[in-house]
């Protein structure tokens, strides 16, 4: 007898298939460009090029799966890794909707919430996305304007100002220790913490994930 | 035999470079509606009220505008030397305007816009799209294994319940990094010369960058924050429950409204 495939597996193979066609079709770009153009690429270039974001981004790719994978579940992360905008979209997106609804990380309907978060949130980026190439020319005065430009460069601050509030509440005693970490590296090391983001998440989600196991086995929260 | 087209304006504007990008928007969408039919059967099956549902979806759509206007903006800066049609690609799958930038400075050091070649062109596209999918191909070969391996025991109630405090610990470490970032910047905030929608580099092939020195995101986290603490008040006090689903989105306006507010009044 055949097992029954569960709704994970189900997720899981039909989130391959949607990553393998995915990243064809992401790859499927320049090769169009080429054969449309008739001009290939300078393959000296291209290799040097690939090789050196390369060095940065597969460490950091591989960092962001283990990192926003248990917050994705299984479809969602398949989803998110081709539709991209993780860290300051994705994520902070489907944290809130499973706050709102008050899902726990790793159950079934969790999965199924993120799933629908960043299902929803994708087809807005690329709603948006859209309207704003057809609306091009009236609106490319008005975004690039110098008066709306600042809220537009800390939108990110924005959206973890607010976000932060509901988890600083929830969890006042978790937030010490990397609080403490984050000020001391901002004041020691500035340049650092704005150019290397992505190493500090992860720095000061395991000075997080340390200090709280410690409380957790402590009994103090 | 084909000719090849030598002018780059000719390529990176052309109508089958807006036909590519439609063709990646509408399997993004197609994409997206398969993986929300499917969660959306399964809520039936798991017995989930309509209104989670209803809920997650429009949370997450008022959610999602202010940040892809972002985005948006990302496709406006690079046009000036990718054209419209290539950013626009890019911004809509896995990548970020950050990488973008630095792929296309990398893959063209020392190209402007106006020495850009569509050999230039086709190789950023090309370098912009290989080194990014470092992500995608370890979920694709490794998800399944990690899941199982780890993140079930991670979460299992023999772990004495720590697997909750895990997640909002790794979840607050992110938080507080970009509260980290912001508070940094009040030191010191160097970011990269932009021109022609790329990173500008100098004779030793160092990026140009400019400091300068900001309190405007601090201010904007901590306005986000508050502004969150008073909807999140009126809806629990007000009973207004209706602005539960857009709290977070009106927050981060007024965070951003206030950003406004303090160039308007020549602080950046």
């Amino acid at each position: 007898m055949k097992p029954i495939r569960t709704y994970n597996d189900r997720m899981h193979r039909q989130g391959r298939i949607f990553m393998v066609i995915g990243l064809s079709v992401m790859l499927m770009v320049p090769f169009v460009i080429w054969l449309a153009s008739g001009v290939g690429p300078d393959f000296n270039k291209l290799a040097i090029s690939v090789l050196t974001l390369s060095l940065l981004y597969l460490p950091g790719g591989i960092i962001e799966v283990i990192t926003y994978a248990p917050f994705l579940g299984t479809g969602a992360t398949y989803l998110a890794f081709i539709t991209g905008n993780l860290v300051n979209l994705k994520i902070p997106c489907v944290i809130n909707a499973s706050g709102l609804v008050k899902t726990e990380i790793g159950t079934d309907e969790n999965e199924v919430v993120a799933t629908l978060s960043v299902a929803a949130s994708t087809i807005t980026t690329v709603i948006i996305m859209t309207l704003g190439i057809l609306l091009l020319l009236p609106l490319k005065p008005i975004l690039q304007s110098p008066i709306l430009q600042p809220a537009f460069n800390w939108v990110v601050s924005a959206l973890f100002g607010a976000l932060g509030y509901k988890y600083f509440l929830r969890n006042p005693k978790l937030i010490i220790a990397p609080l403490v970490f984050v000020v001391i590296l901002a004041i020691v090391a500035s340049s650092f913490i704005t150019a290397n983001i992505a190493i500090v998440i992860v720095l000061a989600a395991i000075v997080s994930v340390i200090a709280g196991k410690i409380m957790h086995v402590k009994k103090v929260i | 035999m084909l000719l090849a087209i030598t002018d780059v304006n000719l390529v990176k504007e052309a109508w089958w470079m807006y036909l590519l990008g439609a063709f990646v928007t509408g399997f993004i969408i197609l994409g997206s509606l398969f993986f929300a039919r499917q969660a959306y059967l399964q809520s039936k099956i798991l017995g989930m009220k309509p209104e989670i549902i209803q809920k997650a979806v429009v949370s997450s759509v008022t959610f999602s505008i202010l940040p892809s206007i972002g985005i948006f903006i990302g496709v406006i800066t690079m046009s000036g030397l990718l054209g419209i049609p290539l950013p626009w690609i890019r911004l809509s799958v896995v990548g970020a305007l950050h990488y973008e930038l630095m792929a296309a400075s990398v893959a063209a050091e020392g190209i402007t816009v106006l020495s850009l070649t569509t050999q230039n062109f086709v190789t950023i596209a090309f370098a912009m799209t290989i080194s990014i999918i470092w992500g995608g191909l370890f979920a694709l070969f490794f998800l399944k294994k990690y899941q199982t391996k780890v993140l079930v025991k991670a979460t299992s109630d023999k772990n004495g319940g720590f697997g909750k405090i895990l997640f909002d610990a790794v979840f607050i470490g992110m938080i507080l990094a970009y509260f980290g970032d912001a508070l940094a910047k009040i030191f010191k905030y160097e970011t990269r010369v932009i021109v022609d929608g790329a990173y500008v580099m100098d004779s030793l092939g160092h990026y140009v960058t400019e400091n300068h020195p900001t309190f405007v995101p601090i201010i904007v986290f901590g306005v986000s924050l508050l502004a969150m603490a008073g909807f999140d008040l009126l809806v629990k006090k007000g009973k207004l429950k209706w602005l539960e689903n857009f709290q977070l989105a009106l927050s981060m306006l007024v965070g951003m409204t206030v950003a406004v507010l303090l160039g308007l009044g020549g602080i950046y």
